[in-house]
């Protein structure tokens, strides 16, 4: 275990050019348990990849010791960190002790088979995550906790001083999630360390030495769960209100969420469906977020620049397969989250024979009474690839009320001030 | 229950498991390999046959005494073994490479002749022929090296345009490799149309048969399938990360976009390899891997070797029925291989229709 400190210096990650991660620094050494905590889309996921030397930081220094995360050959960073991702999908019937072996692959030259050591670490790897009666079944005929705890059983296999994990208690039930989080502090007790993303706050509470707060990419607050869990703090944040207690064993800050008064508080601004596509809407998705706005997006086509942003920021949108003209499907699924919006904001996307369909959704849109933006940095005839039919529909959205700036600062204003006015 | 066995014994349990079925699968192709001798126009009974291949062993070749005449001895090891062996080698590397390209593209539906590598390789050799192009490097000619080529630029090709998004859809992949073979099949015709008088050659070549077995084509081609099979079967164990997917792979250790080249440059060299002495002959690539993860697993480690003996079977079998069912005419063994593989797929497609939308 050739662990000492894992440096994240001034992070910045960004997918298309857009940053969800902006300068985050973070220190982690032995006996360290750190969880990570944030909204959706708050970049958390992503600093953690970018952690785990999955994700290449677009700007800053990650040092594993004095070494470049980076530059180290992935064979020894593997030999130091290992890294539980949100969720695996495995597809061939490999056995789960099988999948779990693959985790001393580190550790072994490459003709070399598994030794009795490496059995002895798989075997103990997996009754700590409580899978060893699961050895002999193919992992994907295992349900989605069983999975997980497999998966979590191979970083372990993996024998690292560091675990980075990415919600590793999503799929599991409450009896697992305890188990597993006491066998964490139990290794970070006996040295080792663990980086968590977590959403239940109570139970980073319990088990962190340290919470950090993620918004918007950036740090919000640090310290101990104590001195970073307060209702000030919830309601800045998650925009909810709460009220901290002390849990009655623990002693640990122990939060009480509030009923919601109107809706859904950590999105104080209005809910907005934006059309977009291409890497048009990548931009306005995050200024929307930062604005308070829940934002969905639709119809885009799966592994496009707004898709790959949008799935990053964990936002709701309606898909397509790659390259593919908008089915009826889709269709209908964007109409579903336009009809749940109070805003359709249309980007200056390139509109072709595939894509048509969004602009008539946006009239759609019109007809339920939604207020309709579209904003076009450059005229809809130089991004119109349909010989005018997206000029028509455009000219027929203004007709019917939809309103067209050039202007960023005036169309997020107006996005953003709808509510206020209205409510 | 579990309790009563160790890990080890379980593990042992499962490889000496899978090492019987490649065992068995081993002892059917010498089976096959010494039946096809056997068989065409003139039988040559089996026993006599295997009596003459094993009296050219060395060795054992003293241990046979030669019973039989000069005429089925020429039969046999001038004109029927190499033959034989040139089926078993074109399809032990038909069957390896989509093996690897199963397990690169983690695609049930991947195959050198699906994704257009095996087309690549035939858009090279033809190049090579129309040019006329005629340099020698040892064992490997020029149209063997044009075909290598192809075969590279085809699938890099498939695979920049199928990553988009950083994800491999399997209907994308199999729509830019339908497209892509179709491509260079377009200019292959092409090429032989403008040259009327070689025409003759590369249109017999590309329909995909071994009648040109010679010794010379048989040592061509070894060096080739043994090393490619040698490499996948070093490297079975990263083939089997990669199953997890690129991300999680590289996370378990393994620089899996530079595994991924090699690998492609491996399967290259032996669909190069192949096509360049039979053309293209289709299926087995597909085929073969699948029904050999059906007896020993996904583990590469065995799934490889049990491809490279599967495809050996494979492909030596249906070029004795080539040879044999309409006898003394021939029918091109890609005939024979489509005939089988082409329902399999649509099972295969049928089957997976979940996975492909």
């Amino acid at each position: 275990m050739e662990w000492k400190t894992l440096q994240a210096k001034d992070v910045h990650v960004a997918y298309y050019g857009e940053d969800v991660v902006s300068g985050i620094n973070l220190k982690v050494s032995s006996g360290d348990f750190i969880g990570i905590v944030g909204p959706n889309g708050s970049g958390k996921t992503s600093f953690l990849r970018a952690l785990s030397r999955t994700l290449r930081p677009r700007e800053g220094l990650i040092l594993l010791g004095e070494m470049d995360l980076y530059t180290m050959p992935v064979r020894q960073v593997a030999r130091a960190l290992a890294m539980v991702p949100q969720d695996n999908p495995i597809s061939f019937g490999f056995t789960a002790l099988e999948v779990v072996l693959m985790g001393r692959n580190p550790h072994l030259g490459r003709l070399q088979g598994v030794g009795p050591y490496d059995l002895e670490m798989a075997r103990n790897a997996m009754e700590k995550a409580n899978v060893w009666h699961l050895a002999d079944r193919p992992v994907n005929e295992l349900s989605g906790g069983e999975r997980q705890r497999v998966i979590i059983a191979q970083a372990l296999a993996q024998d690292t001083g560091l675990l980075l994990m990415d919600e590793p208690t999503q799929h599991l039930d409450i009896n697992h999630q305890l188990t597993l989080l006491e066998m964490l502090s139990g290794m970070c007790a006996s040295g080792q360390a663990v980086v968590m993303v977590v959403h239940d706050l109570n139970l980073a509470s319990q088990y962190c030495g340290q919470l950090i707060v993620i918004r918007r990419g950036r740090e919000f607050a640090r310290g101990t769960p104590a001195e970073v869990l307060t209702s000030a703090v919830l309601q800045e944040v998650f925009g909810v209100g709460s009220i901290v207690t002390r849990h009655a064993v623990t002693e640990r800050p122990h939060v009480i969420f509030l009923p919601a008064g109107n809706g859904d508080l950590e999105h104080p601004g209005p809910r907005v469906h934006l059309i977009c596509g291409g890497a048009s809407g990548a931009s306005l998705m995050r200024e929307l977020l930062e604005r308070g706005c829940y934002v969905t997006a639709g119809v885009l086509n799966l592994g496009d620049g707004d898709e790959e942003v949008g799935r990053a920021l964990e936002i709701r949108m309606a898909v397509e397969s790659p390259f593919s003209h908008i089915s009826e499907e889709a269709h209908l699924a964007n109409l579903e989250l336009i009809r749940e919006a109070e805003v359709v904001v249309v980007s200056d996307l390139h509109v072709g024979s595939g894509n048509l369909v969004n602009l008539e959704a946006a009239l759609q849109a019109l007809t339920w009474g939604k207020r309709v933006y579209m904003f076009s940095p450059r005229p809809i005839a130089e991004r119109d690839h349909t010989e005018g039919g997206a000029a028509a529909l455009y000219r027929r959205l203004l007709r019917e009320g939809a309103r067209e700036t050039a202007d960023r600062e005036e169309l997020l204003g107006e996005v953003v001030g709808e509510r206020r006015e209205s409510g | 229950m579990e309790g009563t066995l160790s890990v080890a014994e379980r593990l042992a349990a499962m490889r000496r498991r899978r090492v019987a079925v490649l065992s068995v699968l081993g002892l059917l192709l010498v089976l096959v390999v010494i039946a096809a001798v056997a068989l065409g126009a003139v039988y040559v009974p089996i026993a006599t046959s295997a009596r003459i291949i094993v009296s050219r062993l060395p060795l054992l070749g003293r241990l046979v005494d030669a019973t039989w005449s000069p005429t089925q001895e020429t039969i046999i090891i001038s004109v029927r073994l190499p033959r034989v062996l040139l089926a078993l080698l074109v399809g032990m590397g038909l069957a390896l490479a989509g093996a690897i390209f199963q397990g690169l593209f983690r695609n049930p539906l991947a195959d050198p002749s699906i994704i257009g590598s095996s087309q690549g390789a035939a858009l090279g050799a033809t190049i090579a022929f129309y040019f006329g192009i005629n340099f020698g490097w040892g064992g490997l000619s020029a149209v063997t090296l044009f075909a290598f080529v192809g075969a590279f630029l085809a699938v890099f090709v498939v695979y920049v345009i199928a990553r988009a998004g950083g994800r491999v859809s399997i209907a994308y992949l199999l729509l830019v490799g339908f497209a892509l073979s179709s491509f260079l099949a377009s200019i292959v015709s092409l090429l032989m149309v403008m040259s009327e008088d070689r025409m003759h050659n590369i249109f017999f070549w590309l329909m995909g048969g071994l009648g040109t077995g010679s010794w010379d084509a048989v040592l061509a081609v070894l060096p080739c399938i043994a090393v490619g099979g040698v490499v996948s079967v070093i490297f079975a164990k990263d083939l089997n990360l990669l199953m997890l997917g690129e991300e999680r792979a590289t996370q378990l250790g393994l620089e899996a976009r530079r595994f991924q080249w090699i690998m492609f440059a491996v399967a290259s060299v032996v669909v190069g390899a192949a096509v360049s002495v039979s053309g293209i002959i289709g299926f087995v690539g597909l085929m073969t891997p699948h029904i050999v993860r059906l007896l020993t697993g996904p583990d590469h480690r065995y799934l490889v070797p049990g491809s490279l003996i599967g495809g050996g079977i494979f492909m030596v079998v249906a070029d004795t029925l080539a040879r044999t069912l309409i006898a003394p005419n021939e029918l091109p063994v890609g005939i024979v291989t489509a005939f089988f593989g082409a329902p399999f797929f649509i099972y295969l497609l049928k089957r997976r229709r979940h996975a492909i939308a």
